[in-house]
């Protein structure tokens, strides 16, 4: 049979082989390329466009059509609008407020163009729970959220047979690091308890609000894939406690969050953490995600012979091809070598789609980005039977 | 009342008592020293190894960090007059082009805990500020974090900047670097004196530091 895009990312979620090894890039704001990275592709491959950016923020480009046809990528990727209104402004263009009135600046002069929360509306003292009431939500029926969603799945759907990607942004952690401060937050979740389940829980109302909405506008049934995620890991363990901290106080949102995209479409979770997620993957199970990302293979616990070992007959790695060391510092054998070893090990019966380790950084040479999606793409898969 | 309540205070992350117990024992004139080392050292010492082991986490390490800053407010300026000196002064930085300073925060409060001096110079930190501040201050370590990948060949010339500019120095100054991208393999590279895996590996190494 010809395999489709979107048959083969379903495949690899239900734990089938595919032709080959599916693949995505740009599917969501953290499997894509940062724009420096972007650019210096263009030159390589000789493609001319206006670059369009899918997070100012975070400096990540949308990776245009004409590349991700040239790389034969499997997803295509949808995004809510922009909100209009509210406190959002930018200051100068080193420093930009948004919506929930979090100030994010960057560093002047250097390849890291990203930008970095320094305040916020709950950064100072102890804020109680009748500060986090009387803050001025965002709406999630603002109408910008759903500016141009309709026009995009259309507009894939008639490009070819693609497996869409709905990135839905935010969360309860990153966006209560933003506003709280990331020390003091962690702190809360001991010490001010109250405070930071009010605010945890105000957050996942506008997420579920606008992905209820923004659901809608996609159609339900044009949705495979829902993007999510916040960081549980660090290079070198759990952030917080995995029982006494997470599956009491933040599980319960991100099972809301997964339970409210699946509750009127047959679509997919994929869920984004970076770091060591080792001790979060059977909670992330156990909420219905079907897909881990980044997958980052140098951090704690997270080698993939023991991923796939432990969980592959459960959930799906989407990732894994290493950002840390190989790809900015490794030559293109090296990068078509360890993109060999990591389909033969997490691809093995399906549940693998091929994506570096978060978003390609500004340092990576171009040659390696083509090394790797054209390993992927051509690379057979090794059957069972050969195991 | 004793040391071992300011050791528990710690432990216990309780922010609350412990400005009240170390002034207790001040009163009752427990040498400064003693209540730096057997409380405050000793407890965070216990905390770093269960972080290290994976049994407390970043907000525990935060909060027993913070519940040693609260005590060394009051310890340090006894210290200063006792005429006690510090283990040893440490300049710290992110450097430049990288924004990120939870990791570099860390590891700074748990030196600062382990009783050493701290100066710390933030984030996006040029090489040139980073040697006036070891000259002014006339360290003994360097600690220099980075987080992105991007921000690696910034480390490399930052150490490479300071080893060169060390060999006028008097104080031949020790260079410790750390953070998610970085490895062993890569600060020996670079010519680092050493690399910690994480803030309890950098308090041990700093230990480590001062002694040759």
């Amino acid at each position: 049979m010809g395999w489709t895009h979107r048959d083969r990312i379903l495949a690899a979620l239900n734990h089938e082989m595919a032709d080959r090894v599916p693949m995505d890039l740009g599917g969501a704001e953290f499997t894509s390329l940062t724009y420096p990275a972007y650019e210096k592709l263009k030159v390589h491959l000789g493609l001319e466009h206006e670059t369009k950016l899918m997070s100012i923020i975070n400096s990540v480009a949308i990776p245009d059509e004409s590349v991700l046809q040239l790389f034969d990528i499997d997803t295509r990727c949808v995004l809510p609008g922009a909100y209009e209104g509210g406190c959002d402004r930018w200051p100068d263009e080193n420093v930009h407020v948004d919506i929930f009135d979090v100030t994010w600046r960057r560093s002047v002069g250097t390849d890291d163009v990203h930008f970095i929360h320094v305040d916020g509306p709950f950064y100072e003292g102890t804020p109680t729970v009748a500060a986090v009431e009387a803050f001025d939500w965002p709406d999630p029926n603002n109408p910008g959220l759903l500016k141009g969603v309709s026009e995009r799945v259309r507009q894939i759907k008639a490009s070819g047979d693609y497996a869409i990607c709905l990135y839905l942004p935010g969360g309860v952690l990153h966006r209560g690091y933003a506003m709280r401060g990331f020390e003091t937050f962690l702190k809360d979740l001991y010490k001010n308890r109250d405070f930071v389940c009010r605010l945890m829980d105000k957050l996942a109302d506008f997420w579920v609000g606008v992905a209820e909405n923004v659901m809608r506008a996609v159609g339900p049934e044009n949705v495979d894939v829902v993007f999510m995620g916040e960081d549980l890991g660090t290079q070198n363990g759990s952030m917080f406690d995995p029982d006494a901290i997470y599956a009491h106080l933040i599980k319960p949102h991100h099972r809301r969050m997964v339970e409210t995209v699946k509750s009127d479409a047959d679509a997919r979770v994929c869920f984004h953490c970076c770091g060591s997620a080792y001790h979060f993957i059977d909670h992330l199970i156990d909420i219905g995600v079907d897909a881990l990302n980044p997958v980052q293979v140098t951090a704690k616990n997270m080698e993939p012979e023991r991923l796939k070992a432990e969980f592959g007959e459960r959930i799906s790695f989407w990732g894994g091809i290493n950002t840390q060391r190989i790809l900015p510092h490794g030559t293109p054998d090296e990068v078509r070598a360890e993109t060999r070893r990591i389909i033969d090990i997490l691809g093995r019966d399906g549940g693998y789609i091929l994506n570096p380790v978060h978003n390609i950084q500004p340092e990576v040479p171009s040659e390696n980005v083509v090394a790797m999606f054209n390993e992927g793409r051509t690379y057979p898969y090794r059957r069972k039977a050969a195991w | 009342m004793a040391v071992a309540d300011i050791y528990d205070a710690v432990i216990n992350y309780d922010d609350e008592e412990i400005c009240a117990l170390v002034e207790a024992e001040i009163s009752a004139g427990t040498d400064v020293s003693v209540i730096l080392q057997d409380g405050i050292v000793a407890a965070l010492d216990e905390i770093g190894q269960m972080f290290s082991q994976g049994t407390v986490f970043v907000p525990e390490m935060l909060m027993a960090a913070g519940t040693a800053q609260a005590a060394l407010g009051i310890l340090k300026p006894l210290l200063v007059k006792s005429g006690a000196k510090p283990k040893g002064t440490i300049v710290i930085g992110t450097v430049k082009g990288d924004l990120h300073d939870i990791g570099k925060n860390l590891v700074a409060m748990m030196l600062e805990g382990a009783g050493f001096r701290l100066v710390d110079l933030g984030t996006d930190v040029d090489p040139q500020v980073l040697l006036g501040s070891l000259q002014e201050n006339d360290a003994d370590i360097l600690a220099l974090s980075s987080l992105l990948t991007t921000s690696l060949p910034e480390m490399e010339r930052a150490v490479a900047t300071v080893i060169e500019a060390r060999a006028s120095f008097n104080r031949k100054f020790k260079v410790m670097v750390g953070g998610p991208p970085v490895s062993q393999e890569f600060a020996d590279k670079i010519g680092a004196d050493g690399y910690g895996i994480d803030a309890t590996a950098a308090v041990n190494l700093a230990r480590q530091l001062v002694l040759t």
